[in-house]
């Protein structure tokens, strides 16, 4: 791949990399990027250091906005050709730039971050100084904020790769030179890679190859940019499982051997209080709509795709008041399986198949809310606990029936 | 069968726990507190860790932290009376977390889980 670039101070080589990747972040990104400079002088005066922004040729003016930032720190803008889209392909840049410049360690920060301090700097990098190869965020999230990484990408890559990664979408990330050549080297990218699958793919790279890695707790709750939570999730959805299930595909004899999970050391204490998260408002009734008019529409696809126990299990479900609604968790487990498999086999459009989750993913969605309304923080990660040894324990039909 | 690690204040509950988990074919060692906890890992060699978090002189999560990153892949559970330590982030770090109770099921459940436990190399 090809990226235009713009290095105003010449730079050739740098320890640490900050990259921020975006499309169109004009007004957003001088803010990660004061953060990222203030962070790199408070804790790294005495390395090599630069800020890149890595971006999708945006024609909103956020090159200008992204250089304009005053900063101790150098910078450097990249971009992708006209044309090409997609924050993994932003970040594909970054890597090449990143191993181009003989980087130590990469930090990735969103450019449309609100909450981000100069302690994120820190905590994502120090831990790549202490010999982790890949650091992921721990962010104190709403219950009811990002419900794909609780209910599906959580639970799936913990149950396939045997490691506790809380977010693994997280997308502020740190990560080793040596993973970012890692990167470069895999035999797996994609359309869905290059755009959102990005995250998933780096964390399960990282798991796969038995880098080792860490969790560092940020101290404040992941804010940033309002977004149309409908178009933007099933935007997200699609390229986030498609690559999940292509990965499946690609790693299916290391997955295989993986029984049960073990969890990963943590950095970042000691931060004092701690930061709450604003509230995320959930409409009960728009997902028991969207999840029942999606089995309506969609229910000769799963009559192909789910298994008769499963389907039968389904319909139970379908039966309960809105209320009292309850979507088991072995039976979503089993479930996403039944889709994987079918992914696999390539039993019909791929992208279809995967679409036709989203009423699911509402279903499960408005499950979680209903199951967990009274539940506080700590109670919420006990009960996604739950659903994750829930996956675990059926990870033994997955493996049957794909094996099979 | 496993080698267990026992680290815990109570006498009383060290002594339980040979027993029991050495009725199930386990080797046991215990230690009174985290004084030498390092030493004693490399020494033994345990496959896991049951380990307290309120202990007089020591804190089990301090020993977590260090545990895990001399040892990353070394099962720990820890084992409190309080279920509070819960919302401590560096519980994160620990294999599981059983609240002590003199019904033994569930942390041989769970040490059943750790030793299980397997990741291709």
């Amino acid at each position: 791949m090809k990226y235009v670039e713009e290095n105003p101070d010449g730079v050739s080589k740098a320890d640490i990399v900050v990259g921020i990747p975006s499309l169109n972040e004009a007004p957003s990104i001088s803010f990660p990027t004061e953060q990222a400079d203030k962070g790199l002088i408070k804790y790294y005066r005495n390395h090599s250091v630069v800020i890149i922004n890595c971006d999708n040729d945006s024609t909103d003016g956020t090159r200008e906005a992204f250089l304009g930032v005053k900063t101790q720190t150098p910078k450097i803008y990249i971009s992708t050709e006209p044309g090409v889209s997609g924050k993994g392909n932003n970040l594909r840049n970054l890597f090449l730039k990143a191993v181009e410049l003989e980087a130590k360690a990469i930090i990735v920060a969103d450019a449309d971050l609100r909450s981000m301090t100069p302690l994120w700097i820190r905590n994502l990098c120090e831990p790549i100084f202490d010999n982790y190869d890949f650091v992921a965020p721990l962010y104190i999230r709403h219950k009811y904020d990002v419900t794909v990484t609780n209910n599906i990408a959580y639970p799936l890559t913990r149950s396939l790769y045997g490691r506790r990664v809380r977010q693994p979408i997280g997308g502020d990330v740190g990560f080793s030179g040596n993973l970012a050549k890692q990167f470069l080297e895999s035999e797996f990218w994609s359309d869905k890679v290059g755009a959102f699958g990005i995250d998933v793919w780096m964390t399960t790279i990282a798991l796969r190859s038995r880098s080792s890695v860490i969790q560092s707790f940020m101290g404040k709750p992941k804010i940033h940019k309002v977004r149309d939570l409908d178009s933007h999730l099933e935007m997200m959805f699609e390229d986030v499982i498609s690559t999940v299930f292509d990965l499946m595909i690609q790693y299916e004899s290391f997955w295989r051997e993986v029984k049960w999970s073990r969890p990963t050391a943590v950095f970042g204490f000691g931060l004092g209080d701690v930061e709450m998260p604003p509230p995320v408002e959930m409409d009960t009734h728009g997902l028991w709509e969207k999840f029942i008019s999606g089995m309506r529409s969609d229910w000769n696809l799963y009559s192909s795709v789910i298994s008769n126990e499963n389907l039968n299990k389904l319909e139970e479900v379908l039966d309960l008041p809105v209320g009292g609604f309850e979507f088991p968790a072995g039976l979503w487990a089993k479930i996403i399986y039944d889709f994987a498999i079918s992914y696999r086999n390539r039993s019909m459009d791929r992208h279809e198949l995967v679409r036709a989750m989203i009423p699911l993913h509402y279903g499960k969605t408005l499950s979680f809310v209903t199951e967990t309304h009274a539940m506080n923080n700590q109670q919420v990660e006990e009960f996604i606990e739950d659903q994750c040894v829930q996956f675990e324990k059926a990870k033994s039909y997955l493996v049957e029936k794909w094996f099979a | 069968m496993s080698k267990i690690l026992i680290v815990d204040d109570e006498e009383g509950i060290r002594m339980l726990y040979s027993m029991e988990l050495q009725d199930e074919g386990h080797t046991v060692v215990t230690l009174p507190d985290g004084k030498g906890l390092m030493e004693v890992i490399d020494e033994e060699k345990p496959d896991c860790i049951i380990l307290d978090i309120k202990m007089r002189e020591y804190n089990g999560l301090d020993l977590l932290q260090q545990v895990r990153k001399k040892y990353y892949d070394l099962p720990v559970i820890l084992n409190s009376a309080y279920s509070s330590f819960k919302v401590d982030l560096k519980t994160v770090a620990a294999d599981y977390y059983v609240v002590k109770s003199s019904d033994l099921t569930e942390l041989k459940e769970k040490l059943r889980l750790a030793l299980e436990c397997s990741i291709p190399k």
